[in-house]
Order: C-alpha cells, then structure tokens, then sequence
C-alpha cells in the first residue's frame, strides 16, 4: 500500500501547569474546594490551555515533497511532532500508512561515557532499531562521518562539531516512506556541510512523502512540490510551493508594514 | 472515549516485548556503563552491603543474644531483596522526567524507558547472588529443591509488579512533582515496618500487622526459600493479588493518560 497521511479537524491543545497544579496536595486541596463551591468557582473547572493545533486537515500522498512555512510558533513543529507519533491529538482522526522516520532533534540518548561507535548503536536502540541493524548501517556511518580513530574514544573528549558530525551521520543513515525534517542546521566545518547538505537531499529524494520545516528557502525551493501556509497553529493554506511561498511573502510584508 | 481502551495497553506490551532488543541492549549497556566510571562498578554497592550487614549481624546477635548462624542468612537476604525493591519504588516517580528528552524526540512507547530502567535493577540484583551463595555455604541452612523454581519465579512476579508499578507512579510523578519526594521520604519508615532487620515471629500476638505491608509479600516470595523458612502459601497469594491489583491500576492509568504524559514533562 502506498504511503499517505491524512488528517482531519486534528486539535492539540497543550495544557499549562503552574506551580500550584503540579502539586499533589494543592490539586487534592483544590479539587475538594471546587466541589463545594462548584457552583461559584468555575475556574478551577477546565484547564487553562494553549493552542497548539486548530482544525488541522490534511491529505498528503506518494510523492508529495511538502514545505512547511510560518513565522516561529505557527506549529510547524508541533505538526511534524504529530505525525511522527510523538504528540498525540486531542480530537480529530490521524492516519498515517508508512514507516516515519523524524529528524527533528538531533544527539538524542547519547551518553558522555561511551564510545562514538557505541553510541550509535545506543542512538538506533532509543529510535527502536535493535543492535543488528545498526550494526548493519555501521560501516556507511563511519565512512560518513570521517571521525576516524574517534569512533572508539568516549564522546566525552568530543567537540561539539564531532559530535554534531556523529548525530548527523547516524540519523541521516536511514530510509523511510515518510520523512519529517525540522530546520537541520548543518554544524561542522565547511566540507563536512557541504557533504551532509548534499547527503540529506539525497535522502529526502529517497523517501516517498517529505515534510521539511525550514527557513533555508532555497533548499526548501529546490525540494519541494507542495507547500503549506501555517500561522498561529491553524493551516492557512495547502497547495502548489510556489502558491503557498507567495502567500507566505505576502504574510512577512504585511507584517513588516504594521 | 471508551472507559478502558485494553488495546492500547495490550498493543504497546506487545509492541515493547517484541523490540526486547532495544531495551535490553540498552540495560545492558547502562550496566556496562558502571562498570566503566568505576574500578569495580556495581561490585562497590555489594561490598558496601556485605560488610555493613555482617557488622549489623554481629552487633545484633551480641546485643540481642541471637544465634548468628540463623540471623545471618535472615538478614543478608533482606537487605538485598530491599535494596532492590526500594530502588524500583524510588526510582519509579522520576522515570518519565529523566527520560523527558527522549520522550519527546523518539516514538517510543513510555514501557520501553520503564522496562529498560527495571532491567537494569534486575540486573544491578543478580550481582548480589554470590553474596548469598557465600553466605549460604557458611550457614547451610536446610534449602529444599524447590528453591530452585521459586526463587526464579519470585524474581519474574517482582520484576513485573516493578514494571507495572514504575508506569503507575511514572505517570503519577511526572503530573503531580511532589510525588517523587514523597515516596523517597516514605520508604524509610517502610523499611523499619518490613521484616528485613527482624523477624515476624518477634512481634508476638501483633505479627498479623505485617500482612498489611505489602512490601512483607515480597520480601517473603523472594527469602522464605533461600534461607530455608517454611514455605508460606499466605506470602505467595498476596503477591498474586497485589500483582493483580497493580495491573489493574496499570490499565485504568495507562490506557487514559498515555496520550497525556508528554504535556507534563
């Protein structure tokens, strides 16, 4: 079966906790009250919210190569997160047929102690990859990241652009029907972000869907087909890439106007 | 909503145990991860403990004038079997915070940060088997074959109520974060208030009050055989039970706040 993702009148809702209901005794206290006093006090009824996704359709098929634009807080990243199975929605139907793999944080899991090599097995276990796979993808991943003899010292004696290299090796090394990317930011020196820029859209061509949430708008440009508006968590629009940039520039000049 | 989705418990048990792989690598690893920041690694803990409990058991069997052989044994035993139960009731508020970064970048189900954590201290157990195999071959209490069944099973039964248990108090703890401090606090009392220092014959007519101590069924399912006290079916059906009661808990908490767990980390 072919790979989709289809979402229909999706909610997310992210609840805020202060410091008073995060406490077991203040929300046992609160509740007590509010059941005595249910008729007065409506405000310990209902949680205060933040909304994270409003009404979210979407029908996304084989091939379609999706750019995800918006100012920072549209819930782009919340979209992907959803998709990726990590936040779950409050209402509304998600249907996803395809095996995902996110690249949305890198170094996750990663322990100071152990070696690069085992941490990129350690790396692949967190994501749900049992060590034979891992070892499977092992050579390509050393060969990739040039690490070299570091590959067998504790990452604690890493510096943050090797371990920048090590993350960017062992996630990129992966082929899903769906791929998620949020804002890769290529760290390392200049050869090796030119080597993992031309890596990643090799990736990306691989995959039968894309989501990519980027403000690099010439990448975006290059790679994607389909684009989609989004603004205060709620879809403005999805279509054609060239349709939804427009709209999105159109957005950033009112903005600046005001 | 349906009043208990079973499903979503039952799929992601059996999501987890088929990517056993992952998890029990992972254990492994953090075990190995010990051994490496440290000359000796989880060995020190054994060492701390079996010297403590031997000067406790020569102070107590000089004090209260018991006989050393049986007292030694008795209290080995406990200690050990407390060390790992306390650490699975401690540990458990904070497993969902301490594993927040992973929680939200990966699709892992919560079961697989609970069950690669009560691996590990399983794991972290198993090391203090020689301690008591010494200590048994200088004793020689009266071990019937049976042990040989029973131990291992009581290892599984509280392996599983540790697991069941983390997931409830995990998602109680990663809610409400005065949890975590609570339960530390708890277990010290709860330590006196278990059989592991003295025994429940030493109570008199009050020994039926350890039965509401459910930590006393534990203690019992995995000493009893091991130092050669008759075998009590009382020990073995509360655990049962409270295993049941904890699996219930597990469902009705997990089934309606998996989805939730996230937005409180």
């Amino acid at each position: 079966m072919k790979s989709f993702i289809k979402l229909e009148n999706v909610n997310i809702n992210f609840p805020i906790y202060d410091d008073n209901n995060r406490s077991f005794r203040n929300s046992f206290v609160q509740t007590s009250k509010a059941l005595r006093f249910a008729t007065t006090n409506k405000d310990t009824k209902g949680r205060r919210v933040v909304r994270g996704l409003k009404n979210i359709n979407l029908d996304i098929g084989f091939g379609d190569r999706v750019a995800l634009l918006g100012p920072n807080g549209a819930g782009k990243s919340t979209l992907l997160k959803l998709i990726a199975g990590i936040y779950h929605a409050n209402s509304g139907n998600t249907s996803i047929n395809g095996s995902v793999t996110s690249m949305l944080d890198m170094g996750f899991g990663f322990e100071e102690d152990a070696t690069g090599y085992e941490n990129i097995i350690i790396m692949n276990s967190v994501m749900g990859n049992p060590p034979k796979i891992a070892e499977d993808k092992m050579q390509n991943i050393l060969d990739f990241s040039e690490l070299g003899e570091f590959m067998h010292m504790p990452l604690r004696t890493y510096s943050s652009g090797m371990r920048a290299r090590l993350a960017f090796s062992t996630a990129v090394e992966t082929s899903p029907d769906i791929l998620l990317i949020d804002e890769f930011l290529g760290t390392g020196d200049r050869s090796f972000m030119a080597k993992s820029k031309a890596r990643i859209i090799e990736t990306m061509r691989k995959a039968s869907i894309l989501l990519f949430a980027s403000h690099t708008i010439h990448l975006v440009t290059e790679l994607c087909n389909k684009g989609i508006f989004m603004k205060n968590g709620e879809i403005i629009f999805y279509g054609s890439y060239d349709d939804a940039y427009r709209i999105y520039e159109e957005d950033i000049h009112e903005d600046e106007k005001k | 909503m349906n009043f208990l989705n079973k499903n979503l418990a039952f799929n992601d048990l059996a999501k987890e145990f088929y990517n056993y792989e992952s998890w029990f690598f992972l254990a492994k690893f953090d075990l190995k991860l010990k051994y490496r920041r440290a000359f000796l690694g989880p060995w020190w803990v054994v060492i701390g403990m079996g010297v403590s409990a031997g000067i406790l058991c020569l102070l107590w069997s000089t004090i209260f004038n018991f006989n050393w052989r049986e007292y030694l044994t008795y209290l080995f035993s406990g200690f050990i079997i407390w060390m790992y139960l306390s650490a699975a009731v401690t540990e458990a508020p904070g497993i969902f915070p301490n594993n927040k970064h992973l929680i939200t970048s990966t699709n892992a189900t919560p079961i697989f940060y609970v069950l690669r954590r009560c691996t590990l201290n399983l794991l972290l157990f198993l090391h203090h088997i020689p301690l008591i195999l010494i200590v048994i071959f200088i004793v020689s209490p009266d071990i019937e074959i049976r042990t040989l069944i029973t131990f291992p099973l009581g290892l599984f039964l509280v392996f599983i109520n540790a697991v069941f248990l983390t997931l409830s108090l995990g998602f109680l703890g990663s809610r409400y974060r005065d949890i975590e401090p609570t339960v530390q606090s708890l277990m010290a009392p709860m330590f006196l208030l278990t059989p592991v220092l003295w025994k429940p014959e030493m109570l008199g007519d009050n020994i039926n009050f350890i039965y509401l101590n459910p930590f006393t069924y534990f203690v019992g399912i995995l000493r009893n055989d091991i130092t050669g006290i008759e075998f009590d079916m009382y020990v073995w059906i509360g655990a049962l039970v409270i295993t049941t009661i904890n699996i219930i808990i597990f469902l009705l908490v997990y089934t309606r706040k998996k989805n939730r767990l996230i937005f409180w980390l």
